[in-house]
């Protein structure tokens, strides 16, 4: 049994459900057997990794689809040895370089040179290159990234680097230049439904297409996990029902509860209370840029219009450290104790309006 | 330095104008020689400035073992400056045994007919030759049996590998014929003990090796010893010394922590005489602090311009940040213990500091609004801090988490609040082989598993 992610993702280029434009423009891209080095970006769910592998397929042909894991060991120059999980097939290769955290711009020089120091045997009929595929870019440290620039430049003739990424504000402009920049935008709440009704039918089902709305609106414009919310729904009850619960992931619930007790009670003590959710939150690998906008989404709702702003712009502001910081755990202390203090000084002084 | 001696005494004979001369000339060959300090070293147990107790501990030892001719191990630790190889010497002297002391000789030997350099005996080998002998055999020279064996210089080798040392031990617990006391200074800074890493408990007990373990010197004997060396100043070395007064002994003991050698130095540095006028700033400076220090009841902390930097224990550094204690001082408040006096200690080690300050910091704040200017601080601190490349921006960063976190509680709690070390914040993301469900042939990212798989796998396939 396969999850229906894995099994109703689409293989080729023309079969894609949404993006459609962009999708004939990079058949054509690929046909001039050629194509530059690419930097694929936009938010988790929207698809850059279906349109990579329909895209390598379109160049290579099915072989890409042979797959093998391999893991792949290095040495830093601290004679630490460290191993990297990689996916590859005669084509092309995959990888995660955050995987090993500190130690990527090993993972990348050495991957990339040893990739394209191997020739294909047979050049004729094949293309002259390989492709590799590195994952969540804009994680890369900043030595790494400055080794890539590097390194893509001296083995453009043997190699073609597919850079995937969340963002590319955190990619130096050195790189982003290099590339061919694709934006693969978020689907759009129909695009979503449409894509579960598709899937559902194929699966022999029969969704109401409420709940399939309900399912892309809660989804957060994410498509792996409105498919992976549709999947959860039906095995929690079939036949559907328009009404029926959606499954909302737990972290989701966790930060509910952080929300509701901060505004229950603002207190040095309670802050405790919150950084230790926090903690736990942050430990369990949910990334603080999601726990920092689903904390303000949660807080914002108990505000008044003038509050609101006020929030907002103080979340902003944090929310910009963070990424500037190294401890994403001190600013989101600091906006809760912000908010903390801005919330009970508006209550303070409502309580005394009543008086 | 001998022949210039000599024409001093040669020239003294002749004028009267030429003895002031000559005094004076003396005097500085005198405090050239290298073993000036040695004017001030203890003439005998009494002078000491060790705790009687533990004298005597040693005492008993040293008469116990020198008598019956066996090789007893004894491990002196404390420490820098307390007075361990002293207190050995000076009780060997009293009781005339013969002290043989190891110390470790350069590696490099005359190189070789091809010109290159060889080693041809390993520095443990070295190590035990020299102990054994020094421990089996008596000097032509004196006739005096009773010996010990000093080694407080180790061979690095045994650093390296501590099991060869195990081994010397045993060959001299079986073939020597005296005892032999290890002297170990352990440090707090510097985590390479040689006292903890060498003498393992196991090991003292397999040769029973008897420990004493020297403290600091007390504020008492600190000040007796020092007012020996006034005295000695006074009777025999006043044309290069001021004689010194009362406040700055007091001064000195104040800032030497404990350490006896570090206090006659400082002593030795503020009496100087003469000299250029960085000295004499530097003693009015000491006599000024010293004034402050009477005032406060001698806090140990003080800086003084001579003396011993006090190290501060980070859990220290902590609490003086998280209680801030405002004095006011010509009607003006200010903090007892100021950021930038603080910071000195850490800057280092800054952001380990910042991480065990945040740890710590909440429950010392008691309302919500002083707490939001802390936490905006550390959150500016920590941009500042992230940025490595600058070393000027560790520093104000860390300024900026010391005296934001000050200067933000304006009513601190005081109540007891054990310091605990910043968390750990290892990410564990979930490993794709928890799920079997998922396709192996896809490259699974940390984070996707972690938001988006994880809750719903759960619901899909709830049996793994």
């Amino acid at each position: 049994m396969s999850l229906w992610v894995d099994k109703h993702r689409p293989r080729d280029l023309m079969k894609l459900d949404y993006h459609k434009d962009q999708a004939s423009r990079l058949k054509n891209l690929v046909q001039q057997s050629d194509f530059p080095h690419l930097l694929v970006y936009g938010p988790s769910g929207a698809g850059k990794k279906t349109r990579i592998m329909c895209l390598l397929r379109e160049l290579y042909g099915s072989g890409v689809e042979r797959l093998r894991q391999e893991t792949m060991n290095f040495t830093t120059p601290s004679n630490k040895k460290i191993e990297i999980m990689t996916v590859s097939s005669n084509y092309h290769i995959e990888v995660n370089p955050t995987d090993v955290g500190i130690h990527d711009r090993v993972v990348i020089m050495d991957l990339v040179k040893n990739v394209a120091q191997t020739h294909q045997i047979d050049s004729s009929g094949q293309r002259e290159f390989k492709v590799v595929i590195l994952n969540e870019v804009d994680d890369l440290t900043k030595d790494a990234q400055h080794a890539l620039r590097r390194t893509m430049e001296k083995y453009v003739a043997t190699c073609r680097l597919i850079l995937i990424a969340n963002s590319i504000s955190r990619v130096i402009p050195a790189i982003r230049s290099r590339c061919l920049t694709i934006r693969v935008p978020a689907p759009t709440e129909n695009e979503i439904s449409s894509v579960l009704l598709g899937v559902c039918k194929k699966e022999g089902l029969s969704l109401p297409t409420e709940l399939a709305i309900r399912i892309a609106k809660c989804a957060d414009r994410n498509l792996r996990r409105a498919l992976l919310m549709c999947e959860a729904c039906k095995v929690q009850q079939y036949p559907f029902t328009p009404d029926q619960k959606v499954p909302e992931p737990d972290w989701q619930l966790y930060i509910k509860e952080t929300a509701s007790m901060i505004l229950s009670e603002q207190s040095p003590k309670k802050l405790g209370e919150v950084r230790q959710k926090l903690y736990e939150l942050i430990i369990h690998g949910v990334p603080p840029d999601v726990v920092f906008s689903g904390l303000l989404c949660e807080l914002v709702k108990n505000c008044d219009m003038a509050m609101k702003c006020q929030v907002a712009s103080h979340a902003a502001t944090y929310e910009h450290r963070m990424r500037l910081g190294n401890k994403a755990i001190f600013h989101l202390e600091a906006f809760v104790a912000k908010f903390m203090a801005i919330y009970k000084k508006f209550m303070e002084e409502s309580l005394g309006d009543v008086f | 330095m001998k022949p210039k001696g000599q024409t001093t005494t040669t020239n003294i004979e002749k004028t009267d104008s030429t003895k002031k001369k000559r005094n004076v000339e003396q005097n500085i060959v005198n405090i050239n020689h290298k073993n000036w300090m040695k004017n001030f070293d203890p003439k005998s147990v009494d002078d000491l400035a060790v705790h009687n107790k533990k004298i005597q501990d040693i005492e008993e030892w040293l008469r116990i073992t020198c008598c019956n001719n066996n090789s007893d191990i004894l491990l002196l630790t404390g420490p820098v400056g307390c007075g361990k190889t002293t207190t050995i010497h000076m009780l060997a002297k009293k009781h005339n045994i013969k002290v043989t002391e190891w110390i470790t000789p350069l590696d490099i030997e005359i190189p070789s007919f091809n010109g290159d350099y060889e080693f041809r005996e390993k520095q443990s080998t070295k190590f035990l030759d020299f102990i054994l002998k020094a421990a089996n055999f008596t000097s032509l020279l004196d006739s005096n049996s009773k010996k010990i064996v000093l080694v407080e210089d180790f061979p690095n080798t045994f650093l390296k590998t501590p099991s060869e040392f195990t081994d010397i031990l045993n060959q001299y617990k079986n073939r020597a014929k005296s005892p032999i006391v290890f002297i170990c200074s352990d440090s707090h800074t510097d985590n390479k003990n040689t006292a903890s890493s060498l003498f393992t408990p196991s090991l003292q007990e397999q040769f029973q090796i008897t420990q004493i373990v020297f403290n600091c010197v007390s504020v008492t004997g600190l000040r007796s010893a020092l007012k020996r060396v006034a005295e000695l100043i006074s009777k025999n070395h006043t044309s290069i010394y001021n004689t010194p007064t009362g406040d700055m002994i007091e001064c000195v003991v104040n800032s030497s922590a404990g350490d006896v050698r570090s206090a006659v130095l400082n002593l030795h540095f503020a009496c100087l005489k003469g000299g250029n006028c960085n000295l004499e700033t530097s003693i009015v400076m000491a006599k000024e602090t010293k004034t402050k220090a009477a005032k406060k009841k001698k806090q140990t902390s003080k800086f003084l311009s001579i003396g011993k930097d006090q190290t501060v224990s980070i859990l220290h550094g902590v609490g003086r940040v998280l209680n801030p204690k405002v004095i006011s001082v010509n009607n003006s408040e200010r903090l007892s213990h100021s950021p930038s006096d603080i910071i000195e200690q850490f800057l280092g080690h800054s952001s380990s500091f910042v991480n065990f300050l945040a740890e710590n910091y909440l429950p010392h704040y008691s309302s919500i609004d002083h707490l939001d200017k802390a936490a905006g601080a550390l959150s500016d601190a920590d941009i500042m801090l992230a940025e490595w490349r600058e070393k000027i921006c560790q520093e104000i960063g860390l300024y900026v988490a010391v005296a934001g976190l000050m200067l933000a509680n304006k009513a601190p709690v005081s109540a007891w609040n054990p310091v605990r070390g910043p968390k750990n914040l290892k990410i564990v993301y979930p490993s794709p082989h928890q799920f079997p469900v998922l396709d192996q042939n896809y490259l699974h990212k940390g984070r996707v598993l972690a938001t988006d798989y994880k809750t719903y796998l759960h619901i899909i396939c709830p049996n793994n």
